[in-house]
């Protein structure tokens, strides 16, 4: 096989594709590597690590049809370097020939047989608006746990709700509910599991992009945007039943500017170490924000808030705090609450599509 | 120069010497206790060269005449807190290793209890009088030095090293007398023609580390030199909480490990939650049929001392094993959780799960109530829940 590309796109093909190879010790050497394959006047592009599926498709300047796998790091670090303009590539006795004006590599090819079939794209297409769906994402994924002993916490929840799409996950210590409206993809009542990692993923190939093509089958969900396609593995089992933990009504309320309540997390938030957590008093002259570390020392900050309620002291972890904060669109955060030890949430005023629902941290 | 004040007392092959105290007809004669893995042998069996843990059959063949007894746990424990009682009666500075051995300091005792050797002799005497068991004592200026000197002494003695002289003691010893040196960096030591710990002093600490690497190579150069300034520690925390679970040989399922699992998480966890600690780091401990031993943790994103969660990592890593397990068949599994912090900030979790945290809270009011035994799971019913092997406090 061989061909001529430009250096740009064939970097930005290769980079995106090689994020889905496998990363470390694998039964398959060829899965830490990208698979190219020339199809008349374009190369696609595929890396996989058996859960994670991403195909890019790329015209070229000329070609001879053929496969190959190479090293995915190795590959993007390589053409990375090379001067802008026209890549020649060619694999000859196992070798892959790369150049670019005085530049030549080769470089050892991985065997291509073991390569995993590439997953054909099945169920009913839905078009989404690429924007919306990435808002959605960025509000979301990073409430999913990474622990990889609970593999359902690792999952986004899409559930077809009130005639749109609701997208869900939780790391069991708080909670993010996403509803975009009029978006409808599944049937009433149906849902799956998509693995947050694929969805990060997914959120870097939509930027820029105006539509996301969804297909979910039984077992794998597919995302395609332009050329890009990215196929994962649902994850199989029962997310937990989140719905009877949102209180219906809280007897206090808080209301605060979002930025000026960041700003203040973020600079308390320094003498928090070593998993103390930020202590909000809550009262009706304000709001006052308290880190103390032994041995470390202490901040304090006092914020203009408007607020409904008993007096009151509830301590959160601030990353969760700051994630939850940071995700709301508009300008006032409303903070919610039952009790110390209860959840608590944090919306929008204005916009109901978004909830977050954060466990505080016992104090003594 | 300072005074040795210091002693390392050491309990001489603990749950064998409670045995043939025990039962006179055990007495002069080769003792192995444990059946399946030996956990003590008496002198008179090691005299054979019986070991621990060393395999029963093993044990056997070596000293055919060997009376091989079944563990009682709690007379061990019960002789544990007598003799703890008999170190705290004697000093207020008490830093329990085990629950057969202990550093103690004797310092600023000396107008009310005389000089540290005679100390230690009284202690020795009160140990042997009172609860019927032979202890060692080492008595140094240093804690190295100190258990360096009881291990020489034993059994049953008493060695001062006297301050002036440290050196002339430490340098002749062999140098798997050094805390750190097992058989391997024994091996590796002996292959230069490093026998003992005076031929490790004489080394460039540089060239230590290049022989053994940057830890062990420094903590050797240390010991060979006689550097530990390390105080006795009262009631020093804890820095992991575990159990574990001696199996045997006999084949079992992976249902039989994992309910063995199901346990130890039960037990550590509410030792935990009882010393009002969490933690973050579980760590599975495996010996397969051949000996060889295997670790495998995994930290988890938050601290916690909830049952399930513990569970939850333990069973995972548990799942990562199985194909060593089958391949190799286990005879030991163990677990313990580290990276602990005390409970005064906990992070609390969305009560998806039953109210995890009130389970685990009636669980433990019952158990304390009612004994461990008052509570079991359905799926520990008419299982072996194993040795309980008694500990320090937490």
């Amino acid at each position: 096989m061989k061909f001529r590309a430009e250096r740009d796109a064939l970097l930005e093909a290769i980079t995106t594709a090689g994020r889905a190879a496998a990363t470390r010790g694998t039964a398959l050497p060829a899965l830490t590597g990208v698979r190219l394959e020339v199809v008349g006047d374009e190369l696609h592009l595929a890396g996989t690590d058996l859960d994670v599926t991403i195909q890019v498709q790329m015209p070229i300047a000329s070609g001879d049809a053929g496969v190959c796998v190479i090293p995915a790091r190795l590959a993007t670090d390589i053409v990375r370097g090379l001067d802008p303009g026209s890549v020649s590539f060619e694999v000859d006795d196992n070798e892959a020939r790369i150049a670019a004006g005085p530049t030549h590599y080769a470089v050892r090819v991985l065997p291509p047989e073991e390569f995993l079939r590439l997953p054909q794209p099945t169920g009913d297409a839905v078009t989404l608006a690429a924007t919306d769906f990435a808002d959605a994402l960025r509000q979301v994924v990073p409430a999913a746990s990474r622990d990889e002993a609970r593999p359902i916490l690792t999952g986004v929840l899409m559930a077809a709700e009130a005639g749109g799409l609701r997208l869900v996950a939780t790391d069991s210590y708080r909670l993010a509910v996403r509803d975009l409206p009029g978006t409808s993809v599944l049937q009433e009542g149906q849902t799956v599991l998509v693995p947050s990692r694929a969805l990060s993923e997914l959120n870097r190939v939509l930027a820029g992009a105006d539509q996301v093509t969804l297909r979910l089958a039984s077992d794998e969900a597919s995302f395609e945007v332009g050329t890009t396609r990215l196929t994962t593995r649902l994850i199989e089992g029962d997310f937990p039943n989140y719905r009877q933990l949102i209180p219906q009504s809280y007897p206090n309320r808080l209301i605060v500017g979002r930025e000026p309540f960041l700003n203040a997390v973020r600079r308390v938030k320094l003498l928090a170490k070593d998993a103390t957590p930020v202590r909000l008093t809550l009262r009706s002259e304000g709001l006052e924000l308290v880190a103390v570390t032994q041995d470390v020392g202490q901040a304090r900050e006092e914020l203009e808030a408007k607020y409904e309620g008993g007096e009151m002291v509830v301590a959160f972890n601030p990353e969760f705090l700051i994630d939850g904060v940071e995700a709301i669109a508009g300008d006032e955060v409303q903070l919610e609450t039952l009790d110390a030890l209860k959840p608590a949430t944090v919306r929008s005023t204005e916009n109901p599509n978004y909830l977050y629902l954060l466990m505080p941290v016992r104090v003594s | 120069m300072s005074e040795a004040t210091i002693l390392h007392a050491d309990l001489d092959s603990f749950y064998a010497s409670v045995e043939q105290r025990d039962n006179p007809a055990l007495r002069d004669r080769p003792v192995i206790v444990g059946a399946g893995v030996v956990l003590a042998a008496s002198y008179e069996a090691k005299a054979y060269g019986v070991r621990t843990p060393m395999g029963g059959g093993e044990a056997r063949r070596l000293c055919p005449d060997a009376v091989v007894v079944s563990p009682r746990m709690s007379a061990y424990s019960a002789a544990s807190e007598a003799v703890f009682a008999i170190f705290e009666d004697t000093t207020p500075v008490v830093e329990g290793l085990s629950i057969d051995e202990a550093f103690l300091d004797v310092g600023g005792l000396r107008r009310v209890s005389g000089p540290p050797v005679d100390v230690a002799d009284r202690l020795r005497r009160r140990v042997r009088e009172e609860v019927g068991l032979p202890i060692t004592v080492g008595v140094a200026r240093t804690k190295f030095l100190a258990k360096v000197a009881s291990g020489v002494a034993k059994p049953d003695g008493l060695l001062v090293v006297p301050p002036d002289d440290e050196l002339g003691f430490l340098h002749p010893l062999p140098v798997q007398r050094l805390w750190g040196v097992g058989p391997k960096t024994a091996a590796k030591l002996h292959a230069r023609g490093i026998s003992t710990v005076g031929e490790v002093a004489r080394l460039a600490q540089p060239t230590l580390v290049s022989l053994l690497g940057r830890a062990s190579g420094r903590h050797l150069h240390a010991l060979a030199h006689n550097y530990d300034p390390r105080p006795v520690q009262v009631g020093r925390r804890r820095r992991s909480i575990g159990s574990q679970h001696a199996m045997g040989w006999r084949p079992k399922t992976y249902d039989d490990i994992d309910a063995s699992l199901v346990a130890i998480v039960d037990r550590v966890t509410r030792r935990m939650r009882a010393a009002g600690r969490v933690g973050r780091t579980v760590t599975l401990r495996m010996r397969f049929n051949d000996s060889s031993r295997a670790t495998r943790s995994h930290t988890m994103p938050r601290s916690t001392a909830q049952t399930e969660a513990i569970l939850r990592a333990a069973r995972s890593l548990l799942r990562s094993v199985r194909p060593l397990i089958d391949a190799q068949g286990l005879t030991l599994v163990g677990l313990s959780v580290a990276n602990l912090d005390n409970h005064d900030a906990v992070q609390l979790t969305l009560p998806f799960d039953n109210h995890t945290d009130a389970l685990d809270a009636a669980l433990d009011d019952l158990r304390d109530r009612f004994g461990s035994k008052a509570l079991t799971r359905a799926t520990l019913l008419g299982r072996d829940s194993g040795l309980q092997v008694p500990m320090l406090p937490d």
